[in-house]
């Protein structure tokens, strides 16, 4: 039997081998990098599927258990970032936001155990989340990329303005996934795949700031740090969608998607 | 990119001036088949802009990204917007309350529909296998947001409440009109299951439904599976809430949806679109 009391406990091995991968990123050792950073992944991941069985139902349905995912994927998607371009930071700047997320679920965790209404109880319910928490980690990294080339301005390199690019072209793929997943999901539950209803408008809209970022990218190159600006706008916009919208005036208690 | 400025806060213009003479868009009058003409007007239209692109430079811009920008750009801000104010059917912020009938905000996104058409149709005739990803994005998106609009106005949603023991052929509309959707339902039987909480874990209904046609099926509905009869889909809705599982009657939804199979369409294709987007045309890693 998983309960939330345990994740303290997982969350901090898995805390642990993921700092023993970032270390050994620094020390330029990649086969200890994958062994500690996959090992960290595979007990958070135990957790997760100790959740599910437990609750009988997918961990997804509160704020807490999506926190819970989006820590998961942080090092998933900085595994994959390490794995194609090799920066040593890149794992210590995962697993540090990883951490965030799991102090927040050990420190506010809004994860009383819900039971799982009638219109959650569907095949689309697990990948919808999940390729939108895929999504959130990959943007939240382009987001880090943005912050970290506008500090340094004069001395971005042509590799960074790449990964940043590649970031959001995966982190829009997944969000593209999660929305139409969405709509198809919409279509059984309800009879409409799009209603307009809040969390859908700021999906809309945070799609739209992507898609403005990679046409920026392709019509005016070399303004990069307009672009960069642009994924800080984008990702607020993300965050609302995500929870902002539940302290939003004009979304309360319109949503269908209020949790 | 000023020129896709320009022609952005000239549509947001036109579309003010619109809002004001002509009031707020009335999707009810796009209902076949005047839907169908729109359509076919927008498709030449967009060839004729093709065919002239070499003559006129406004039609060849129009297939650049840096006219996607500012038109983006537009539509996010006014998506924005829309996410920020409460939207209502009457009454809240005069014009922005009501932005799906909000001319600008229309406005913006049919431009926003016809660059993508001119440059889904400019990659499709110099059709090569690596313009795939490129056409499937960009008329994936066209083909969906064109047929959900244009499509809106001949859907039809209907409720209708079934006592168990007599058959409804009977539904209400949105505006509590009763309708006759052209089948009956009768309801052998409600379920229900609760939680320990007493929420409710799963609710379904037993039903046989008749159509005109004399055609009869037999099933059970529940959330998140419809049963699909003669061109319409029901939907299990509600239930006498005060009585749960002891509930008399079964409340369904009745959806009618002639064009969802171009929606449908588009969204598959948008979906292999974002396979695409990362497979092959996110930008080769460079370390």
């Amino acid at each position: 039997m998983m309960s939330w009391n345990l994740f303290i406990l997982f969350a901090l091995v898995a805390v642990a081998l993921w700092a023993f991968g970032a270390f050994f990123a620094w020390k330029e050792r990649p086969r200890l990098v994958y062994l500690f950073t996959l090992a960290g992944i595979l007990v958070f991941f135990a957790f997760i599927v100790g959740m599910w069985i437990t609750l009988e139902r997918p961990p997804m349905r509160t704020m807490g258990e999506t926190r819970l995912w989006y820590s998961f994927f942080l090092p998933v998607a900085g595994i994959i970032v390490y794995s194609r371009w090799r920066y040593k930071w890149i794992l210590s700047f995962s697993t540090l936001l990883a951490l965030v997320f799991i102090c927040v679920n050990l420190f506010k965790p809004e994860i009383h155990s819900k039971s799982l209404m009638p219109a959650l109880q569907s095949p689309w319910f697990a990948p919808h989340v999940i390729v939108y928490m895929f999504s959130y980690a990959m943007l939240g990294a382009a987001t880090i990329m943005a912050v970290y080339m506008l500090l340094r301005k004069g001395n971005t390199t042509a590799a960074e303005i790449n990964l940043t690019d590649n970031l959001v072209y995966v982190g829009l793929a997944f969000l593209t996934f999660g929305m139409l997943f969405g709509a198809l999901w919409a279509k059984e539950a309800w009879g409409t795949y799009w209603a307009w209803d809040p969390k859908e408008t700021w999906a809309a809209a945070t799609w739209l700031c992507y898609l403005v970022y990679i046409h920026l990218r392709k019509a005016r190159p070399a303004e990069w740090q307009d672009a960069c600006v642009l994924l800080l706008v984008s990702f607020v916009c993300l965050q609302i969608c995500w929870w902002g919208i539940n302290y939003l005036p004009s979304a309360r208690g319109l949503s269908v998607h209020t949790y | 990119m000023t020129e896709g400025f320009l022609i952005g806060g000239g549509l947001l213009l036109a579309g003010v001036l619109l809002r004001k003479v002509a009031g707020p868009i009335d999707w009810s009058v796009f209902a076949w088949p005047v839907n169908l003409i729109v359509l076919i007007l927008l498709v030449a239209g967009i060839g004729v802009m093709y065919a002239l692109r070499r003559r006129v430079y406004a039609f060849e811009w129009m297939m650049h990204s840096s006219a996607a920008v500012p038109c983006l750009l537009y539509a996010a801000v006014l998506t924005i917007v829309m996410g920020l104010l409460p939207q209502v059917r009457s009454g809240g912020i005069p014009w922005l309350s009501q932005m799906l009938t909000f001319w600008p905000f229309v406005l913006i996104w049919a431009w926003m529909m016809v660059i993508s058409a001119l440059a889904a149709l400019n990659h499709l005739l110099r059709w090569k296998v690596r313009e795939i990803p490129f056409i499937l994005n960009h008329l994936g998106v066209v083909v969906a947001i064109v047929a959900a609009t244009l499509g809106n106005a001949d859907t039809r949603s209907l409720q209708m409440t079934v006592f168990s023991g007599s058959p409804e052929w009977r539904a209400v509309d949105d505006e509590g009109m009763v309708q006759e959707p052209g089948l009956a339902i009768e309801l052998h039987k409600f379920t229900m299951e609760e939680y320990p909480d007493h929420s409710p874990k799963r609710f379904a209904s037993d039903i046989s439904v008749y159509t005109e046609a004399g055609q009869s099926v037999q099933g059970v509905v529940e959330v998140n599976k419809p049963l699909k009869v003669n061109g319409w889909k029901i939907y299990q809705y509600g239930y006498d809430s005060s009585r749960g599982a002891e509930s008399e009657y079964s409340v369904f939804q009745l959806v009618h949806d002639p064009w969802i199979f171009w929606v449908y369409l588009g969204i598959f294709m948008m979906i292999a679109g974002a396979v695409c987007l990362m497979l092959f045309m996110a930008p080769k890693p460079v370390r």
